[in-house]
Protein backbone atom coordinates (compact mmCIF):
# COMPACT_ATOMS: atom_id res chain seq x y z
CA UNK A 1 0.00 0.00 0.00
CA UNK A 2 2.76 2.46 -0.80
CA UNK A 3 1.39 4.52 -3.39
CA UNK A 4 -1.98 5.51 -5.01
CA UNK A 5 -2.45 4.99 -9.31
CA UNK A 6 -5.19 7.45 -8.26
CA UNK A 7 -7.63 9.42 -6.09
CA UNK A 8 -10.88 9.13 -8.43
CA UNK A 9 -12.15 7.95 -11.18
CA UNK A 10 -14.48 9.80 -13.52
CA UNK A 11 -16.22 8.56 -16.20
CA UNK A 12 -16.78 10.55 -19.18
CA UNK A 13 -18.97 10.16 -22.45
CA UNK A 14 -18.29 11.88 -25.63
CA UNK A 15 -21.55 11.62 -28.02
CA UNK A 16 -22.63 14.15 -31.02
CA UNK A 17 -23.18 13.32 -35.02
CA UNK A 18 -21.22 11.09 -37.58
CA UNK A 19 -18.27 12.39 -38.24
CA UNK A 20 -18.07 15.56 -36.17
CA UNK A 21 -14.35 14.49 -34.65
CA UNK A 22 -15.60 12.87 -31.12
CA UNK A 23 -12.46 10.02 -31.72
CA UNK A 24 -10.48 12.74 -32.59
CA UNK A 25 -11.04 14.91 -29.77
CA UNK A 26 -10.41 12.02 -27.76
CA UNK A 27 -7.52 10.55 -29.57
CA UNK A 28 -5.53 14.09 -29.06
CA UNK A 29 -6.44 14.42 -25.16
CA UNK A 30 -5.30 10.60 -24.80
CA UNK A 31 -2.59 10.19 -26.89
CA UNK A 32 -1.77 14.25 -28.28
CA UNK A 33 -1.75 12.70 -32.08
CA UNK A 34 -4.54 13.10 -34.69
CA UNK A 35 -5.23 10.83 -37.83
CA UNK A 36 -6.78 12.50 -40.78
CA UNK A 37 -8.75 9.03 -42.44
CA UNK A 38 -12.00 8.78 -41.12
CA UNK A 39 -13.21 5.47 -39.44
CA UNK A 40 -16.55 5.47 -38.03
CA UNK A 41 -16.44 3.77 -34.39
CA UNK A 42 -18.16 0.42 -33.97
CA UNK A 43 -20.49 0.95 -31.45
CA UNK A 44 -18.15 2.25 -28.13
CA UNK A 45 -14.98 2.62 -27.60
CA UNK A 46 -13.10 4.13 -24.55
CA UNK A 47 -9.63 5.50 -23.61
CA UNK A 48 -8.06 6.01 -20.13
CA UNK A 49 -6.50 9.26 -19.33
CA UNK A 50 -4.70 9.97 -15.78
CA UNK A 51 -4.90 13.92 -14.94
CA UNK A 52 -4.18 16.28 -12.07
CA UNK A 53 -6.26 18.30 -10.54
CA UNK A 54 -6.10 20.34 -6.90
CA UNK A 55 -3.71 18.19 -6.04
CA UNK A 56 -5.89 14.97 -6.81
CA UNK A 57 -4.65 12.18 -9.29
CA UNK A 58 -7.88 11.69 -11.46
CA UNK A 59 -8.31 9.19 -13.90
CA UNK A 60 -10.60 9.80 -16.36
CA UNK A 61 -12.51 6.80 -18.35
CA UNK A 62 -13.90 8.11 -21.18
CA UNK A 63 -16.49 6.54 -23.50
CA UNK A 64 -16.25 7.16 -26.93
CA UNK A 65 -20.03 6.68 -28.67
CA UNK A 66 -20.94 5.90 -32.26
CA UNK A 67 -22.47 8.70 -34.06
CA UNK A 68 -24.23 6.80 -36.14
CA UNK A 69 -28.18 6.12 -35.71
CA UNK A 70 -27.84 2.06 -36.01
CA UNK A 71 -25.41 2.04 -32.97
CA UNK A 72 -28.03 4.22 -30.59
CA UNK A 73 -29.26 1.68 -28.68
CA UNK A 74 -26.38 0.40 -27.74
CA UNK A 75 -24.75 3.68 -27.11
CA UNK A 76 -27.40 4.80 -25.26
CA UNK A 77 -27.08 2.50 -22.35
CA UNK A 78 -23.79 3.90 -21.63
CA UNK A 79 -25.11 7.07 -20.69
CA UNK A 80 -26.14 6.10 -17.56
CA UNK A 81 -22.32 5.53 -15.87
CA UNK A 82 -21.25 8.79 -17.40
CA UNK A 83 -20.57 11.62 -14.66
CA UNK A 84 -19.58 14.04 -17.74
CA UNK A 85 -20.67 14.34 -21.56
CA UNK A 86 -19.52 16.10 -24.06
CA UNK A 87 -21.73 16.58 -26.78
CA UNK A 88 -19.39 17.70 -29.64
CA UNK A 89 -20.74 19.20 -33.11
CA UNK A 90 -18.99 20.34 -36.08
CA UNK A 91 -18.85 24.27 -37.08
CA UNK A 92 -18.82 23.22 -40.80
CA UNK A 93 -21.85 20.90 -40.89
CA UNK A 94 -25.08 22.89 -39.71
CA UNK A 95 -26.75 19.44 -39.88
CA UNK A 96 -24.94 18.54 -36.71
CA UNK A 97 -25.83 22.16 -35.09
CA UNK A 98 -29.25 21.47 -35.40
CA UNK A 99 -28.75 17.87 -33.80
CA UNK A 100 -27.66 19.44 -30.38
CA UNK A 101 -31.63 19.07 -29.14
CA UNK A 102 -31.50 15.78 -30.54
CA UNK A 103 -28.76 14.69 -28.00
CA UNK A 104 -30.13 17.15 -25.48
CA UNK A 105 -33.20 14.83 -25.11
CA UNK A 106 -31.20 11.81 -25.07
CA UNK A 107 -29.23 12.95 -22.52
CA UNK A 108 -32.35 13.63 -20.50
CA UNK A 109 -33.75 10.61 -20.88
CA UNK A 110 -30.78 7.86 -20.35
CA UNK A 111 -28.36 10.50 -18.44
CA UNK A 112 -28.27 10.71 -14.81
CA UNK A 113 -29.58 13.93 -13.44
CA UNK A 114 -26.97 15.31 -12.50
CA UNK A 115 -24.51 14.70 -14.90
CA UNK A 116 -21.96 17.33 -15.98
CA UNK A 117 -22.82 18.51 -19.58
CA UNK A 118 -20.66 20.65 -21.97
CA UNK A 119 -20.77 21.55 -25.46
CA UNK A 120 -18.17 21.85 -28.23
CA UNK A 121 -18.08 22.84 -31.37
CA UNK A 122 -14.86 21.13 -33.38
CA UNK A 123 -12.75 21.67 -36.30
CA UNK A 124 -12.65 25.24 -35.67
CA UNK A 125 -9.23 25.33 -37.24
CA UNK A 126 -11.41 25.01 -40.81
CA UNK A 127 -12.75 28.83 -40.53
CA UNK A 128 -13.54 29.26 -44.18
CA UNK A 129 -15.51 26.32 -44.01
CA UNK A 130 -17.77 27.08 -41.18
CA UNK A 131 -21.68 27.34 -41.15
CA UNK A 132 -21.95 27.66 -37.61
CA UNK A 133 -20.86 30.93 -36.38
CA UNK A 134 -19.27 31.02 -32.82
CA UNK A 135 -22.24 33.21 -30.86
CA UNK A 136 -24.75 30.46 -31.93
CA UNK A 137 -22.73 27.87 -30.09
CA UNK A 138 -22.73 30.30 -27.01
CA UNK A 139 -25.98 31.35 -27.32
CA UNK A 140 -27.39 27.57 -27.37
CA UNK A 141 -24.76 26.61 -24.38
CA UNK A 142 -26.28 29.43 -22.58
CA UNK A 143 -29.62 28.52 -23.04
CA UNK A 144 -28.73 25.35 -21.73
CA UNK A 145 -26.41 26.65 -18.72
CA UNK A 146 -23.92 24.51 -19.79
CA UNK A 147 -20.26 25.59 -20.75
CA UNK A 148 -18.87 25.58 -24.49
CA UNK A 149 -15.44 25.44 -26.37
CA UNK A 150 -14.54 26.23 -29.80
CA UNK A 151 -12.19 23.00 -30.08
CA UNK A 152 -10.02 21.97 -32.68
CA UNK A 153 -8.52 18.65 -32.49
CA UNK A 154 -6.29 18.72 -35.61
CA UNK A 155 -5.25 21.97 -34.16
CA UNK A 156 -4.97 20.88 -30.97
CA UNK A 157 -7.17 24.00 -29.30
CA UNK A 158 -8.89 24.06 -26.34
CA UNK A 159 -9.24 19.98 -26.25
CA UNK A 160 -7.46 19.59 -23.21
CA UNK A 161 -8.82 22.87 -21.47
CA UNK A 162 -12.35 21.11 -22.42
CA UNK A 163 -11.64 18.17 -20.90
CA UNK A 164 -10.12 19.37 -17.67
CA UNK A 165 -12.66 22.22 -16.92
CA UNK A 166 -15.34 18.89 -17.00
CA UNK A 167 -13.27 16.94 -15.06
CA UNK A 168 -13.15 20.05 -12.74
CA UNK A 169 -17.11 20.69 -12.22
CA UNK A 170 -16.99 17.30 -11.38
CA UNK A 171 -14.22 17.34 -8.83
CA UNK A 172 -16.55 20.85 -7.67
CA UNK A 173 -19.41 18.78 -7.06
CA UNK A 174 -17.72 15.34 -5.72
CA UNK A 175 -18.52 14.92 -1.96
CA UNK A 176 -15.41 13.94 -0.08
CA UNK A 177 -15.88 10.26 1.03
CA UNK A 178 -13.70 8.02 3.25
CA UNK A 179 -10.99 5.88 1.08
CA UNK A 180 -12.95 2.46 -0.31
CA UNK A 181 -11.88 -0.40 -2.41
CA UNK A 182 -11.15 0.00 -6.43
CA UNK A 183 -14.18 -0.43 -8.74
CA UNK A 184 -13.12 0.17 -12.47
CA UNK A 185 -16.72 -1.05 -13.63
CA UNK A 186 -16.38 -1.44 -17.15
CA UNK A 187 -20.05 -2.80 -17.84
CA UNK A 188 -22.78 -0.07 -19.26
CA UNK A 189 -25.25 1.18 -16.86
CA UNK A 190 -23.56 1.73 -12.66
CA UNK A 191 -22.24 5.16 -12.09
CA UNK A 192 -18.87 4.57 -10.36
CA UNK A 193 -16.84 7.41 -7.97
CA UNK A 194 -14.39 5.34 -6.34
CA UNK A 195 -12.44 6.33 -4.07
CA UNK A 196 -9.29 3.82 -4.50
CA UNK A 197 -6.38 3.03 -2.21
CA UNK A 198 -3.69 0.64 -4.00
CA UNK A 199 -0.58 -0.96 -3.87
CA UNK A 200 1.89 1.28 -6.33
CA UNK B 1 -27.94 9.67 -100.96
CA UNK B 2 -29.89 10.78 -104.17
CA UNK B 3 -31.96 12.15 -102.24
CA UNK B 4 -31.06 15.83 -102.06
CA UNK B 5 -30.85 16.64 -105.87
CA UNK B 6 -34.67 14.53 -106.20
CA UNK B 7 -35.38 16.92 -103.53
CA UNK B 8 -35.03 19.92 -105.19
CA UNK B 9 -36.73 18.55 -108.72
CA UNK B 10 -39.66 17.73 -106.53
CA UNK B 11 -39.86 21.14 -104.68
CA UNK B 12 -41.13 21.20 -101.12
CA UNK B 13 -44.37 20.09 -101.79
CA UNK B 14 -42.94 16.72 -100.95
CA UNK B 15 -43.61 15.63 -97.62
CA UNK B 16 -46.90 13.96 -96.21
CA UNK B 17 -48.49 11.68 -98.72
CA UNK B 18 -51.09 14.15 -99.58
CA UNK B 19 -48.56 14.90 -102.73
CA UNK B 20 -49.68 11.70 -103.86
CA UNK B 21 -47.07 9.01 -105.59
CA UNK B 22 -44.55 11.69 -106.15
CA UNK B 23 -44.33 12.80 -102.91
CA UNK B 24 -42.16 9.49 -101.93
CA UNK B 25 -39.34 10.70 -103.99
CA UNK B 26 -39.40 13.60 -101.78
CA UNK B 27 -38.62 11.47 -98.45
CA UNK B 28 -35.66 10.64 -96.42
CA UNK B 29 -34.11 6.92 -97.19
CA UNK B 30 -35.21 6.30 -93.42
CA UNK B 31 -38.22 7.04 -93.94
CA UNK B 32 -38.58 5.10 -97.08
CA UNK B 33 -41.20 2.22 -96.69
CA UNK B 34 -42.37 -0.17 -99.44
CA UNK B 35 -45.61 1.62 -100.16
CA UNK B 36 -43.32 4.75 -100.61
CA UNK B 37 -40.73 1.94 -103.14
CA UNK B 38 -44.13 1.03 -105.03
CA UNK B 39 -45.21 4.74 -106.07
CA UNK B 40 -41.57 5.38 -106.99
CA UNK B 41 -42.06 2.33 -109.74
CA UNK B 42 -45.98 3.70 -110.69
CA UNK B 43 -44.20 7.04 -111.66
CA UNK B 44 -41.09 5.62 -113.12
CA UNK B 45 -42.95 2.96 -115.03
CA UNK B 46 -45.40 6.10 -116.40
CA UNK B 47 -42.29 7.98 -117.38
CA UNK B 48 -40.40 5.28 -119.03
CA UNK B 49 -43.50 4.72 -121.08
CA UNK B 50 -43.71 8.01 -122.29
CA UNK B 51 -40.83 7.57 -123.55
CA UNK B 52 -41.81 5.05 -126.22
CA UNK B 53 -40.92 1.70 -127.28
CA UNK B 54 -37.27 2.28 -128.54
CA UNK B 55 -35.09 -1.25 -127.56
CA UNK B 56 -32.80 0.74 -125.27
CA UNK B 57 -35.42 2.38 -123.09
CA UNK B 58 -36.81 -1.29 -122.67
CA UNK B 59 -33.39 -2.60 -121.58
CA UNK B 60 -33.39 0.19 -119.01
CA UNK B 61 -36.18 -0.58 -117.89
CA UNK B 62 -35.60 -4.00 -116.76
CA UNK B 63 -32.14 -2.55 -114.89
CA UNK B 64 -34.56 0.50 -112.85
CA UNK B 65 -37.23 -2.70 -112.34
CA UNK B 66 -34.47 -4.93 -110.72
CA UNK B 67 -33.16 -1.48 -108.78
CA UNK B 68 -36.23 -1.19 -107.14
CA UNK B 69 -37.12 -4.76 -106.37
CA UNK B 70 -33.21 -4.64 -104.45
CA UNK B 71 -34.33 -1.17 -103.10
CA UNK B 72 -37.85 -3.31 -101.44
CA UNK B 73 -35.52 -5.09 -100.19
CA UNK B 74 -33.28 -3.00 -98.32
CA UNK B 75 -36.34 -0.89 -97.25
CA UNK B 76 -38.40 -4.06 -95.61
CA UNK B 77 -35.16 -5.09 -93.98
CA UNK B 78 -34.88 -1.83 -92.47
CA UNK B 79 -38.04 -1.58 -91.13
CA UNK B 80 -37.88 -4.80 -89.56
CA UNK B 81 -34.67 -3.70 -88.01
CA UNK B 82 -36.05 -0.88 -86.47
CA UNK B 83 -38.77 -2.89 -85.49
CA UNK B 84 -36.80 -4.78 -83.36
CA UNK B 85 -34.70 -2.26 -82.19
CA UNK B 86 -37.92 -0.24 -80.64
CA UNK B 87 -39.24 -3.57 -78.73
CA UNK B 88 -35.81 -3.84 -77.20
CA UNK B 89 -35.77 0.26 -76.34
CA UNK B 90 -39.05 -0.48 -74.55
CA UNK B 91 -38.25 -3.07 -72.90
CA UNK B 92 -35.11 -1.85 -71.35
CA UNK B 93 -36.88 1.38 -70.29
CA UNK B 94 -39.16 -0.93 -68.38
CA UNK B 95 -36.40 -2.69 -66.73
CA UNK B 96 -34.70 0.69 -65.79
CA UNK B 97 -37.99 1.66 -64.09
CA UNK B 98 -38.37 -1.07 -61.76
CA UNK B 99 -34.95 -0.67 -60.94
CA UNK B 100 -35.76 2.88 -60.32
CA UNK B 101 -38.15 2.31 -57.89
CA UNK B 102 -36.26 0.20 -56.04
CA UNK B 103 -36.67 -3.01 -57.33
CA UNK B 104 -39.50 -3.71 -55.34
CA UNK B 105 -42.68 -3.81 -57.56
CA UNK B 106 -40.98 -5.91 -60.32
CA UNK B 107 -42.84 -8.98 -61.01
CA UNK B 108 -42.67 -12.55 -58.91
CA UNK B 109 -41.25 -10.20 -55.86
CA UNK B 110 -42.75 -11.02 -52.23
CA UNK B 111 -44.75 -7.91 -51.39
CA UNK B 112 -42.83 -6.87 -48.21
CA UNK B 113 -43.96 -4.14 -45.38
CA UNK B 114 -42.93 -0.71 -45.09
CA UNK B 115 -39.96 -1.53 -42.24
CA UNK B 116 -38.97 -5.13 -44.00
CA UNK B 117 -35.64 -5.55 -46.30
CA UNK B 118 -34.37 -8.35 -48.57
CA UNK B 119 -30.79 -9.58 -47.84
CA UNK B 120 -29.04 -11.11 -50.32
CA UNK B 121 -27.89 -14.29 -49.65
CA UNK B 122 -24.84 -14.20 -52.24
CA UNK B 123 -23.30 -10.78 -50.55
CA UNK B 124 -20.52 -11.81 -48.53
CA UNK B 125 -21.24 -8.57 -46.93
CA UNK B 126 -24.75 -9.08 -45.85
CA UNK B 127 -25.79 -8.25 -42.36
CA UNK B 128 -25.24 -11.04 -40.74
CA UNK B 129 -25.24 -10.45 -36.48
CA UNK B 130 -27.68 -9.19 -34.01
CA UNK B 131 -27.12 -5.83 -32.42
CA UNK B 132 -27.12 -7.99 -28.94
CA UNK B 133 -24.37 -9.98 -30.66
CA UNK B 134 -22.61 -7.02 -30.92
CA UNK B 135 -23.62 -5.83 -28.03
CA UNK B 136 -21.42 -9.14 -26.01
CA UNK B 137 -18.79 -8.52 -28.26
CA UNK B 138 -18.20 -4.56 -27.76
CA UNK B 139 -18.27 -5.32 -23.76
CA UNK B 140 -16.06 -8.25 -23.98
CA UNK B 141 -13.66 -6.09 -25.73
CA UNK B 142 -13.94 -2.90 -23.68
CA UNK B 143 -13.30 -5.41 -20.40
CA UNK B 144 -10.50 -6.88 -22.14
CA UNK B 145 -9.12 -3.53 -22.94
CA UNK B 146 -9.57 -1.93 -19.16
CA UNK B 147 -7.54 -5.48 -17.73
CA UNK B 148 -5.03 -4.77 -20.46
CA UNK B 149 -4.57 -1.58 -19.04
CA UNK B 150 -4.42 -2.46 -15.35
CA UNK B 151 -1.94 -4.79 -16.34
CA UNK B 152 0.03 -2.48 -18.17
CA UNK B 153 0.01 0.07 -15.21
CA UNK B 154 1.10 -2.59 -12.82
CA UNK B 155 3.89 -3.73 -14.98
CA UNK B 156 5.04 -0.33 -15.10
CA UNK B 157 4.73 0.20 -11.42
CA UNK B 158 7.56 -2.84 -11.56
CA UNK B 159 9.40 -1.68 -14.21
CA UNK B 160 9.96 1.80 -12.16
CA UNK B 161 11.08 0.41 -9.45
CA UNK B 162 7.87 1.90 -7.52
CA UNK B 163 7.22 -1.75 -6.18
CA UNK B 164 10.36 -3.87 -5.03
CA UNK B 165 8.28 -7.17 -6.06
CA UNK B 166 8.70 -8.61 -2.94
CA UNK B 167 6.01 -5.59 -1.71
CA UNK B 168 4.10 -5.86 -4.71
CA UNK B 169 3.55 -9.57 -4.10
CA UNK B 170 1.94 -8.80 -0.84
CA UNK B 171 0.50 -5.86 -1.46
CA UNK B 172 -1.19 -7.34 -4.46
CA UNK B 173 -2.44 -9.98 -1.93
CA UNK B 174 -4.07 -7.58 -0.17
CA UNK B 175 -5.52 -6.06 -3.22
CA UNK B 176 -6.92 -9.06 -3.97
CA UNK B 177 -8.23 -9.91 -1.06
CA UNK B 178 -9.87 -6.07 -0.50
CA UNK B 179 -11.77 -6.81 -4.02
CA UNK B 180 -12.74 -10.47 -3.49
CA UNK B 181 -13.70 -10.39 0.36
CA UNK B 182 -14.18 -14.02 0.83
CA UNK B 183 -10.50 -15.69 -0.45
CA UNK B 184 -9.49 -14.73 2.99
CA UNK B 185 -8.82 -18.15 4.14
CA UNK B 186 -7.03 -18.97 1.48
CA UNK B 187 -4.47 -15.88 1.62
CA UNK B 188 -3.78 -16.09 4.87
CA UNK B 189 -1.93 -19.54 4.59
CA UNK B 190 -0.02 -17.86 1.55
CA UNK B 191 3.41 -17.42 2.65
CA UNK B 192 5.04 -18.82 0.22
CA UNK B 193 6.67 -17.09 -2.99
CA UNK B 194 5.92 -18.60 -6.44
CA UNK B 195 9.10 -20.50 -6.36
CA UNK B 196 8.91 -22.11 -3.27
CA UNK B 197 5.48 -23.27 -4.39
CA UNK B 198 7.00 -24.51 -7.34
CA UNK B 199 9.57 -26.29 -5.57
CA UNK B 200 7.73 -28.18 -2.84
CA UNK B 201 5.02 -29.12 -5.43
CA UNK B 202 7.65 -30.73 -7.54
CA UNK B 203 9.47 -32.41 -4.33
CA UNK B 204 5.74 -33.20 -3.55
CA UNK B 205 5.53 -35.26 -6.68
CA UNK B 206 9.04 -37.02 -6.11
CA UNK B 207 8.20 -38.50 -2.81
Amino acid sequence: MAKKTYDLLFKLLLIGDSGVGKTCVLFRFSDDAFNTTFISTIGIDFKIKTVELQGKKIKLQIWDTAGQERFHTITTSYYRGAMGIMLVYDITNGKSFENISKWLRNIDEHANEDVERMLLGNKCDMDDKRVVPKGKGEQIAREHGIRFFETSAKANINIEKAFLTLAEDILRKTPVKEPNSENLDISSGGGVTGWKSKCC
Amino acid sequence: MEAPPLREEEGEEGDGNEAGPEGALGKSPSQLTAEDVYDISYVMGRELMALGSDPRVTQLQFKIVRVLEMLEALVNEGSLEAEELRMERDSLRQEVQALRGGGAPAAGEVNLGPDKMVVDLTDPNRPRFTLQELRDVLQERNKLKAQLLVAQEELQCYKSGLIPPREGLEGRRQNDALVAGAGNASANKEEKTIIKKLFFFRSGKQT
